[in-house]
């Protein structure tokens, strides 16, 4: 039944892409340059890390009714999303310094000792980067599908195997054989992305069996309602399965294309997971009846008025 | 310290909507903006024995307001008697706010780009007077008083007849109460 609801539109979802990956980035970088030996990373990638969580941060502002207010989210310390911005402009700021060290026209660019501190720095901003809407929207009491901490492991996983995708992508792009800590880092994703498989067939199957009749109805839109394609076929297969198995060959070629389908993979997952806390909420008695009554928006009627 | 509170009397209801309407002109709310909608659930039942019963919803101003929680701007507040209201200048429409609240008592205002909600007619509640939404109630099934006052109408309904608070189990404390005759 469609009715007039209230929610976040397609560029939170974006921005959740985004800064998913690019945190990933930054926090795949920082573990790979900890582990003895090269790290491996392109200079490329460690600067799509916080070019990512940048962008990602635009099309946040962009959502807002007042994007030239978007300053003031940084106000209020008990909200996760100020966490959230703090973090997300924290990232960006290290991410930038962490790749100049790739860069020989700056001074610092030979002090490793600095180079590792910022890694650091960097693990733990672009873990929270990565973890962050998952627990946002985990937190939403009155949202069947998003309620709980499964969500946040989803977001974890997902935006590890896109940032993994990413930098697999960007090292790819200049040379025809990794060397480095990054070598590994085929099998690594290949083996996040079956972990993410499972995770979510477990995350769907406790939804639909093990809680509330909400939860049950919000989780079957993935089975067999209007998520379903898109999930199945844009997401799990071409997202997920068939990457998995294109990582292992550790070819050139196939990884670059394994990477690209991981990463759109990435994004269906989170367009659709917005779109399922949108769609529903905890309903009150009588409430679903009286708004699919309410016009949408587009009516002739409503057009008309507001143009008068 | 008062404790604002609504009681609704759903056997008195009659789903004439005009609380929804009397809060639209009050606030001067675009077409498309509802703070206060009158659900009906029902009829049920087989005559002679049907059931009807109207729902009024609105911001339950709740002691435990996940929407002030999810505030980044410190828009969404919480006075200390217990309204809850946004600061317009201080609103961006991020709308988390929006999905936190489980009651989905928070609309966006296209034109002005932030969210608004019911805040009790805050400024008549002040003068002395009462919301608009129980002023206009002729079948007197709103009830608007000091919850901290033992001689307040909503105290004495509170505390003698069998009321509920919806998705009360979400522990966010609403403090509007219904009193009803039968299930939903």
């Amino acid at each position: 039944m469609k009715h007039h609801e209230e929610g976040w539109g397609w560029m939170l979802a974006v921005d959740f892409f985004f800064a998913g990956m690019g945190g990933a980035m930054l926090l795949i970088a920082g573990v790979l340059d900890l582990l003895p030996g090269e790290a491996g990373t392109s200079l490329l990638g460690n600067i799509c890390g916080p070019l990512f969580i940048s962008l990602g941060a635009c099309f946040l502002i962009l959502e807002l009714g007042r994007p030239f207010q978007a300053w003031r989210v940084f106000m209020n310390p008990k909200a996760i999303l100020t966490i959230g911005a703090w973090t997300m402009t924290l990232a960006i700021g290290f991410g930038f310094i962490y790749a100049s060290f790739g860069l020989d026209v700056f001074p610092w660019s030979k002090m490793v000792g600095l180079r590792k501190l910022c890694a650091v720095i960097c693990i733990i901003t672009g873990l929270i980067v990565a973890t962050y809407p998952g627990i946002l929207l985990g937190r939403h009491k009155s949202r069947p599908f998003w309620n709980g901490p499964g969500m946040m492991v989803l977001f974890l996983l997902s935006s590890l195997v896109t940032g993994g995708a990413a930098h697999l992508l960007s090292a790819y792009l200049f040379t025809s054989s990794l060397a480095g800590n990054i070598a590994g880092l085929n099998l690594t994703v290949a083996l996040l992305l079956a972990f993410q498989f499972l995770v979510w067939l477990v995350y769907l199957w406790v939804k639909i069996s093990g809680t509330t009749t909400r939860e049950a109805v919000a989780a079957r839109r993935w089975l067999n309602g209007e998520f379903a394609a898109p999930f199945k076929y844009g997401f799990l297969l071409a997202g997920t399965l068939v990457p998995f198995i294109l990582l292992f060959f550790e070819q050139r070629g196939l990884t670059m294309v394994a990477a690209c389908l991981v990463l759109i993979g990435g994004f269906i997952m989170r367009n659709l997971v917005v779109s399922s806390g949108n769609i529903d909420r905890t309903w009150l008695p009588g409430e679903l009846d009286y708004r699919s009554r309410l016009p949408l928006g587009d009516e002739e009627f409503l057009r008309a008025w507001n143009n008068k | 310290m008062a404790r604002y509170a609504l009681v609704i009397d759903s056997r008195r209801c009659i789903g004439c909507h005009s609380c929804t309407v009397a809060c639209r002109v009050h606030n001067e709310l675009p077409i498309d903006m509802i703070y206060n909608p009158v659900t009906t659930v029902g009829p049920k039942g087989v005559f002679p024995h049907v059931r009807m019963m109207h729902i009024p919803l609105l911001c339950m101003h709740c002691d435990n307001p996940p929407c002030v929680d999810a505030c980044p701007t410190g828009a969404s507040q919480q006075r200390p008697d217990g309204i809850v209201w946004v600061d317009q200048n201080k609103c961006v429409g991020c709308k988390a706010c929006v999905m936190a609240c489980p009651y989905g008592a928070r609309v966006s205002n296209k034109e002005t780009g932030t969210v608004q909600k019911c805040d009790f007619c805050m400024e008549r509640v002040e003068d002395g007077l009462l919301p608009f939404c129980v002023k206009t109630c002729h079948q007197k099934a709103r009830i608007f008083g000091d919850l901290d006052d033992k001689d307040s109408d909503v105290f004495k309904l509170v505390n003698k007849e069998p009321s509920i608070r919806l998705l009360a189990e979400l522990g966010t404390e609403p403090q509007v109460y219904y009193i009803y005759s039968w299930e939903v």
